[in-house]
């Protein structure tokens, strides 16, 4: 098997020979020109009013909460999805877990038992208001992939201090480069059919979304 | 209709007619043009509106640009980047010098999984390459889950368009389409009814087909990730679900750092579909213990792309990162739709990559499938000049055809070598002005224009009339009128 690693060398070998031999310069990384919007102009209310406007373009649902009125918020979205069944991640707080609802906790489930579900709730990483995008980074409260991705219907919880006005916002909050991450725009959609919109193709169909208002939160003030 | 959907050769450039032979049988069926300019239509109105409310647009343009250009110029370096980390993370990086080695390296990989089947994401590299058929041959069914890759697949149908594919099949076609394949007696054509089909003919392939093949939109150097856009969820299926997953990637896809998707993901989806996101954007890092595909590989195509880096005018269309923006815009490809491209890249972009895919050997009509307008270099959101691409491949053909023996009687290349002639020296020119004067009476009505021309000059008034030549030049009178003020 050493013809792959001659095609390695020579493919290599060709590319050094049409380029600049030397190791990528920090200085010429650091010249790109990024000159367009970093940071968001909207008043942390206004972000809000936009990000809900955005989902709703997707046909997502969005209501909002209190921070104590949270359990209570996500009870009355689970009996309104006249589901029964649902899979929560394994770090989902114990709170979030209406009573009356059959509940799986995520301890390594199998895809069969997750496609089962009826439903999911979850936290999430990040929202960006421009583009109604919700981003999820998988850690124990957002799920595995899989978890947001067999169920029909997915509640989303998002705190105000998590939504931020653009994209480049949400890479200044990303410390390191995550290794995983889902950015969600609305539900799956497909427009192969005459450029027909259709919602609900593979992914979730129904995306509902809780915004908290946490807004004591530092974390938010504008820059 | 009896037969609705039309079957194409395949968009091999070693097979395929010239662009104007092949432009004919779409330019002969109105309901192809119509399904085509309909679709395209929709995509640039919504395109227009999203990048219009963007006010950054121009320097959102420069940037991905910019980061595009830098990485092609670093390209070794970042690759080696990508497969140090990708390799760290748990995945297993493979280099394909052309599409043989490739397709060998993804069929050893599925044997050693013992595949039979493999459910695929949308890849264009895929299509490139003839995986499709290959795997089929070696008796493994490859099933296409994006939307209308299944409508082309279960059709016998061709790609047309990079991001539609199917955009030249219209909903009675799909509807015939799924009935014959899946069954469906009762199907109606209405895009819903016909969007849960495919999802319920996919549903139980997703969570039972072990092995999966994508093409990524991105490579990250910094962290060897991988990343995929798309808007159905049927990617995340392939690439959450299955236990191994292969990517198929050319080596021009590589991005220096995470954060460059702050700018490539805002200029993607509007210039693909019009919108200011996908539905779904997916990344990942090598293997992640109990999330995903437990056995990942990404293999490296150039298939024809490092001769590209050369030259800095033909580097540029490397930049490219597929959101058709200049098909949707280009006028040609709106009259003809993809197929006469004859090959898997259609339009402008079509038209300077795949001869240059073929080193230059294939699809060397291609890039004279352009008015030169310019529509497609304006919204291109990496600012690839195609037009000055196009003009340089141009010069390239006509250097390879003057060297022909051939060549030297034919009519233009003799027809341009007398004008070479002509224009070398003033008195040269005068004689043959006036001379043409005299042969153009010939061929000039007594309207004034000529309709029509001998020998190769037919070509020009088989579609334009020309007008004759004036009895003075402009010389002559500019003379004569100095003479009269004197």
């Amino acid at each position: 098997m050493s013809a792959p690693l001659e095609s390695r060398q020579r493919i290599l070998d060709r590319i050094q020979a049409a380029t600049q031999p030397s190791a990528a310069s920090a200085p010429s990384y650091a010249a790109l020109p990024r000159s367009y919007i970093r940071k968001g102009a909207l008043t942390a209310e206004a972000r809000l009013t936009l990000l809900i406007e955005r989902l709703r373009e997707y046909d997502a649902e969005v209501v909002e909460s209190s921070p104590e009125e949270l359990p209570a918020a996500i009870a009355a979205q689970l009996t309104a999805s006249g589901k029964r069944s649902f899979v929560a991640p394994a770090g989902l707080p114990a709170d979030w877990m209406a009573s009356g609802f059959d509940w799986k906790i995520d301890r390594g489930l199998t895809s069969a038992e997750i496609e089962q579900a009826e439903g999911v709730v979850t936290a999430a990483f990040c929202a960006v208001a421009d583009s109604g995008t919700i981003v999820l980074h998988h850690s124990l409260t957002e799920g595995r992939r899989v978890l947001t991705l067999l169920p029909d219907w997915h509640l989303c919880i998002l705190r105000a201090s998590q939504v931020v006005e653009t994209l480049p916002e949400y890479f200044d909050r990303c410390p390191q480069p995550p290794t995983l991450v889902t950015w969600i725009s609305g539900p799956s959609a497909t427009a192969d059919i005459e450029m027909t919109r259709i919602k609900g193709v593979h992914g979730p169909r129904f995306l509902h979304v809780i915004l908290v208002r946490d807004q004591a939160s530092p974390a938010i003030k504008n820059n | 209709m009896s037969h609705p959907v039309e079957t194409h050769a395949i968009l091999d450039p070693t097979l395929a007619p010239p662009f104007p032979q092949a432009a004919l049988n779409v330019l002969r069926n109105p309901q192809l043009r119509k399904n085509v300019s309909h679709a395209i239509d929709v995509i640039q109105g919504k395109r227009a509106r999203l990048v219009a409310e963007k006010t950054d647009w121009q320097e959102l343009r420069s940037a991905a640009s910019a980061i595009r250009a830098h990485a092609l110029e670093h390209l070794g370096f970042y690759l080696e980047q990508f497969e140090a980390r990708c390799t760290a993370a748990g995945g297993h990086v493979h280099w394909a010098a052309d599409a043989d080695e490739a397709r060998q390296i993804i069929l050893d990989l599925l044997r050693k999984e013992n595949a039979s089947e493999v459910i695929k994401i949308k890849t264009m590299t895929s299509a490139e390459i003839q995986l499709n058929p290959f795997l089929e041959a070696q008796g493994i069914r490859a099933f296409e889950t994006d939307l209308a890759e299944i409508i082309l697949q279960l059709g016998d149908e061709e790609p047309s368009h990079i991001v539609v594919p199917a955009l030249h099949i219209n909903r009675s076609q799909v509807r015939e389409i799924f009935a014959r394949r899946m069954g469906l007696k009762n199907l109606s054509d209405d895009p819903q009814v016909l969007t849960a089909a495919a999802r319920t003919y996919l549903r139980q392939k997703f969570l039972t087909i072990p092995t999966a093949i994508s093409g990524a939109n991105f490579l990250i150097a910094e962290t060897g990730s991988v990343g995929v856009v798309e808007s159905e969820g049927n990617g995340r299926m392939c690439l959450t679900l299955p236990r191994t997953m292969i990517t198929l990637a050319g080596i021009e896809k590589v991005l220096p750092c995470f954060d460059n998707l702050e700018v490539m993901l805002q200029v993607l989806a509007r210039s693909a579909t019009g919108e200011r996101m996908n539905p779904y954007t997916s990344l990942w890092t090598g293997v992640t213990p109990g999330d995903g595909p437990q056995n990942f590989h990404v293999v490296l195509l150039d298939n024809g792309r490092s001769p590209m880096l050369t030259r800095p005018v033909e580097r540029q269309t490397l930049k490219c990162i597929r959101c058709a923006a200049c098909m949707n815009a280009c006028p040609v490809y709106r009259q003809t739709g993809g197929h006469a491209y004859g090959s898997v890249y259609p339009g402008p972009i079509g038209a300077i990559l795949t001869p240059q895919l073929m080193h230059m050997q294939h699809a060397q009509s291609l890039p004279y499938a352009s008015s030169l307008c310019g529509a497609c270099y304006e919204v291109c959101p990496v600012k690839i000049n195609i037009p000055e691409v196009l003009l340089e491949l141009r010069s390239q053909v006509v250097n390879q055809e003057r060297k022909q023996v051939l060549r030297f009687f034919d009519p233009m290349y003799l027809g341009l070598r007398i004008a070479n002639l002509l224009f070398s020296r003033a008195w040269i020119f005068h004689a043959a002005q006036r001379l043409g004067r005299i042969g153009a009476r010939l061929v000039t009505r007594k309207d004034g224009w000529i309709h029509s021309l001998p020998s190769v000059g037919g070509k020009w008034t088989q579609t334009r009339d020309l007008r004759g030549l004036p009895s003075q030049t402009f010389h002559e009178w500019w003379a004569a009128r100095g003479k009269e003020a004197k």
